[in-house]
């Protein structure tokens, strides 16, 4: 490999050498995959004619029902299974060519990891694995373990972790080699809603540094976040492939948002829609999601450490972030940065 | 302990065998390699061409097989090497494998209760007993640790993290096998030193003086007392320095003696007796065997003795390989002895290499060692020996020669004789002092031993292995330290094969597989016997199936198998078909019983030659390479997550 790995915090990557000409990544064509028995007998049709394009840069989501094919799309591109037709290309390589993982990072459905091993370990291990020196590892494994948060327990056996802490370990298994692409099955299970904002916020930092994902995951909320294009699978088959901004726009629905309203001004709003042939669906005060409502929980209890007051009458919209009035999480977060 | 002709070969000879090289090992080897390959690459075409069809196939295996040499092989780095062999050898560990070695070391503690104390050679029963168990307990762990470890690794998926890493299929095999020989060396080295220590504390005994003459001149004779099963007898010469210590010497009794020292007081009186450790018994004797003709009975030269009947010991096919699969050679390689008549012209001729006084400093002449049989035709005094006579020969001028030396001949032991550095001889008409390194060893350190016997009628037995000259002794913890290097190389071996199987069987089917390799490894000179007896058209009851229907019908092993003709046919051919695929097999499997045997040559105190380690060194790392092969094959062809 010619790229030397760098470290998070660095700039986006570089470099020439991969895929010249071409933005594209992962290239599927006309993949499909039966999974078959000892004896060579069909059992499942896992994946049918699947033709996707991943590009350079972009959050790229598989979405999909639990068994819709999503893991097996990704054991494809990765090499560990074999197609039954069709093709896999990964930085216009075969996916069962060794050398294209230099370049990619992978975190498992559940983290496969050897338990035995403390977190320092397990990620020295790794890194041997991809050739670095006792130098370079020392570095990116002290990066990596301050990244996902481990400090603490970095040299304690994995059989104790708890299943987040696995979690974990095995993101920063995946980068441990500073990856260009980075594949994720399901990266926020097993994290609590603290660290699935952190798990979010990372990878929108990797795809700032260049990197490209690809994830796949049935939580939606993750999907909606942070991908820039889905593909939504069913039972093997390609669904719906475009950019998330799009598909979710529903066109003849308009929202308005607005603060310190009087009921009279409502009244007269639903008159000016009324008046312009249009019609009110519903004019109320919107309530935050329960994971903003965590979110804000735990950050108040950050700042301020001892048990919070609970009274009966709270309500979302009276605590202190319900006041929040936007709609989207990225307003939020950024509304509450602010209080 | 008898030699077989194919223990004699030098490394070279065994590698090439020069003159029948069907024989030789580099042939048997690079035949075994291209055969697995190309097996390999069948089967792995035919699995393929049903998957995906006979083109794609194709491109698959040609595709792995361009990968191993152009991006594989090169790109195997030594760093994740080193990584997978640690990981592995952690894990073994963790499996508290080394509980073993804790557990022989205490059954070791406890384990001299049963050896027979009576035995009359106990260092062999002490040595041969460590070793056999040591052996078998090391190939046993070999097979355990190599052969679940893969297998748990994908189904618990952990391999997944590994293999999306730019892993080499060849770093994974080669990771796994040194990672395991990592953690069998380390259980062998305790087992090794544990092993010493329990052989040599094991022959430790005492004795205290219960006897003692005086004999005149200053001599002593005495006997010692009956502690450990035995005793013995011994003399004390008065020294030559006035003032020094008396020291005397025992007889051997069970293959060792002790040092008496006799201790006077300051009065000039005998006050106590000290009676030294027992040595001799733990030896490590480097012989050195020359080559033999014989002459018969009118003194013309011959390549046998005499057969004088069940004297043509079998000693196993050894190393005849491919010629003897072809069918080239059927024979068994024989073990000759021969047989001179006594009172002819008939004699041995022993020709001795690398003679020289820097190898043979010892003053009192070259230590000889004979282990002859005799074959008497008339009764004559069975309670004395047999009369033989040693001559010594120039063997570039047979016209000088030593006077015959005489000697008794030792039946069922060795005797040992000393063949003098000054000799009588004849050179050419003039009789004379004969000077050995001048005159009867050639300038490049040749000489000829000639063997006869005495009497009239009776026969003195030889083969290459009983006469032999013994230059030096090695010692006794370097020879053991030897038998354990070959312990060492069989535990490669297995796990070689434990990996490579695991690589493409489920952890409890490659532990049956390897173990079944194993067995037929050791089985195999039954097989060749059984091929051997088939090809000759010798009945011994038949193969697997005559053998299963004579059981039947409980009839004899030496009738004919009494059924139809045709039935009789199909029988003997199915028979000859399942033979002939385990002898082909039992033929490419690694001989594990020859490499055993290397702990015969420490219990009977031979030094294990070098070119003999040097053999199974360059078998085992022959078989590890055919393994590696196979299991990078597998691996790299294998769908990990399907
Ligand atoms: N190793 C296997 N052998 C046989 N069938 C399999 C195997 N792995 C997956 N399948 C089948 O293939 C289909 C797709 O499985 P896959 O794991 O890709 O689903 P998924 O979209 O990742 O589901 P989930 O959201 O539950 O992770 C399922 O019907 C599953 O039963
Ligand atoms: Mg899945």
């Amino acid at each position: 490999m010619a790229t030397e790995p760098i470290g998070l915090a660095d700039a986006p990557t570089a470099d020439p050498a991969a895929s010249p000409g071409s933005d594209v990544v992962i290239e599927t064509r006309n993949l499909s995959k039966i999974y078959r028995d000892f004896w060579g007998r069909r059992k499942v049709a896992a994946l049918k004619s699947l033709d996707i394009e991943v590009r350079k840069g972009e959050i790229f989501g598989l979405l999909g029902p639990n068994g819709s094919g999503k893991s097996t799309t990704i054991k494809l591109i990765l090499g560990l299974l074999f197609p039954t037709s069709g093709r896999v290309l990964v930085f216009d390589q075969d996916a069962t060519e060794t050398r294209k993982n230099e370049r990619i990072g992978y975190l498992p459905e559940e983290s496969y990891l050897y338990k035995f091993l403390t977190t320092d370990e397990t990620l020295d291990f790794y890194g041997r694995l991809f050739d670095l020196s006792g130098a370079e590892r020392k570095r990116r494994v002290d990066e990596l373990v301050k990244l996902v948060g481990l400090e603490g327990a970095r040299h304690r056996q994995l059989r104790e972790y708890s299943k987040g802490m696995t979690r974990r370990v095995g993101l920063a298994q995946a980068l441990i080699n500073d990856p260009d692409l980075i594949l994720l099955d399901e990266p926020t299970t097993g994290l609590d809603p603290l660290g699935t904002r952190d798990m979010k916020d990372l990878i929108l930092s990797l795809r700032d540094q260049g990197k490209t994902i690809l994830l796949c995951s049935h939580q939606l909320s993750d999907v909606q976040d942070v991908c820039d294009r889905v593909a939504i699978l069913h039972q093997g088959e390609l669904k719906e492939l475009g950019r998330v901004s799009e598909l979710l726009k529903v066109q003849d629905v308009t929202e308005v948002h607005a603060r310190g309203l009087s009921d009279a001004a409502k009244a007269e709003i639903s008159e000016v829609i009324l008046r312009h042939g249009g019609t009110v669906d519903s004019i109320d005060n919107p309530t935050a999601t329960m994971e903003e409502l965590f979110l804000s929980i735990v950050r108040e209890s950050e700042r301020r450490p001892g048990a919070r007051r609970v009274s009966v009458s709270d309500t979302a919209s009276e605590s202190p972030t319900a006041v929040a009035t936007a709609t989207g999480d990225d307003a939020a977060s950024r509304d509450e940065g602010q209080s | 302990m008898t030699l077989q002709p194919e223990d004699f070969w030098s490394f070279g000879e065994w590698l090439l065998r020069p003159e029948s090289f069907l024989e030789s090992a580099l042939l048997q080897g690079i035949v075994l390699v291209v055969l697995a390959v190309l097996l390999g690459l069948i089967i792995a075409y035919l699995v393929s061409a049903v998957r995906h069809g006979p083109g794609e196939g194709f491109y698959a295996v040609a595709r792995s097989v361009r990968d191993l040499v152009r991006s594989d092989l090169p790109g195997t780095s030594s760093r994740r090497i080193f990584a997978l062999a640690k990981l592995a050898y952690q894990e073994a560990l963790r499996r508290r494998v080394l509980v073993v070695v804790g557990l022989f070391v205490v059954g070791l503690l406890f384990a001299g209760w049963y050896l027979d104390p009576r035995s009359s050679d106990p260092a062999r029963l002490y040595i041969s007993f460590v070793l056999t168990a040591t052996n078998y307990l090391i190939l046993l762990l070999a097979l355990f640790i190599s052969t679940f470890s893969l297998p748990a690794d994908i189904k618990n998926r952990t391999i997944y993290t590994i293999v999306t890493k730019p892993v080499r299929a060849t770093e994974i095999v080669l990771g796994r096998m040194l990672g395991f020989v990592a953690v069998g060396t380390l259980m062998l080295v305790p087992m090794g030193i544990a092993s010493y220590f329990f052989v040599t504390r094991g022959l430790r005994h005492d004795h205290e003086v219960v006897e003692i003459d005086e004999v005149g001149d200053g001599r002593f004779e005495g006997k010692l007392s009956f502690d450990q099963f035995h005793d013995h007898s011994f003399t004390i010469e008065p020294s030559a320095d006035p003032d020094g210590p008396e020291l005397g010497l025992t007889d051997t009794v069970r293959g060792h003696r002790h040092v008496v020292r006799q201790i006077r007081g300051d009065d000039g009186n005998v006050e106590r007796y000290v009676i030294g450790e027992p040595y001799g018994a733990l030896r490590a004797r480097v012989p050195v065997y020359g080559s033999l003709v014989f002459t018969d009975r009118a003194g013309n030269l011959t390549d046998e003795g005499i057969d004088v009947g069940n004297e043509k010991a079998r000693g196993g096919y050894g190393a005849a390989g491919i010629a003897r699969l072809v069918g080239v050679t059927r024979e068994a390689q024989r073990l000759d002895y021969g047989y001179v008549e006594g009172g002819t012209l008939g004699s041995a001729i022993y020709t001795f290499n690398g003679v020289t006084p820097r190898r043979f400093t010892d003053e009192e002449g070259i230590p000889m060692e004979m282990a002859l049989r005799a074959f008497r035709t008339i009764k004559g005094d069975i309670v004395s020996g047999l009369n033989g006579s040693i001559t010594l020969r120039n063997p570039d001028k047979p016209q000088i020669e030593s006077n015959p030396l005489t000697f008794v001949v030792q039946e069922y032991d060795v005797s040992e004789e000393r063949l003098p550095r000054e000799i009588e001889g004849t050179d050419g008409e003039v009789t004379r002092k004969l000077s050995l390194f001048d005159d009867l060893v050639t300038d490049d350190g040749r000489l000829e031993v000639i063997i006869r016997c005495i009497d009239r009628q009776q026969y003195l037995g030889m083969t290459t292995s009983a006469v032999y000259l013994r230059p030096a002794e090695s010692s006794f913890a370097w020879n053991l330290t030897k038998s354990y290097l070959s312990i060492w190389l069989q535990m490669v071996m297995v796990i070689a094969f434990g990996v490579m199987f695991s690589t493409f069987l489920s952890g409890p089917v490659a532990m049956v597989a390897t173990f079944a390799c194993v067995l037929l490894g050791f089985t195999a000179e039954q097989i060749y016997d059984i091929r051997y007896y088939m090809d000759r058209g010798e009945s011994m009851g038949g193969g697997p199936v005559e053998s299963l229907v004579r059981l039947l019908r409980q009839d004899s092993m030496t009738t004919e198998l009494d059924v139809d003709q045709v039935a009789g046919k199909v029988i003997q051919g199915v028979d000859a078909v399942i033979i002939y695929s385990l002898d082909a097999v039992a033929t490419s499997l690694p001989n594990l019983p020859r490499m055993l045997s290397t702990a015969e040559y420490a219990a009977s105190g031979f030094d294990i030659f070098g070119a003999l380690l040097a053999r199974h060194a360059v078998a085992t790392f022959g078989y590890v390479l055919l393994a590696f092969l196979i299991g990078y094959f597998f691996l790299k062809t294998r769908e990990i997550a399907a």
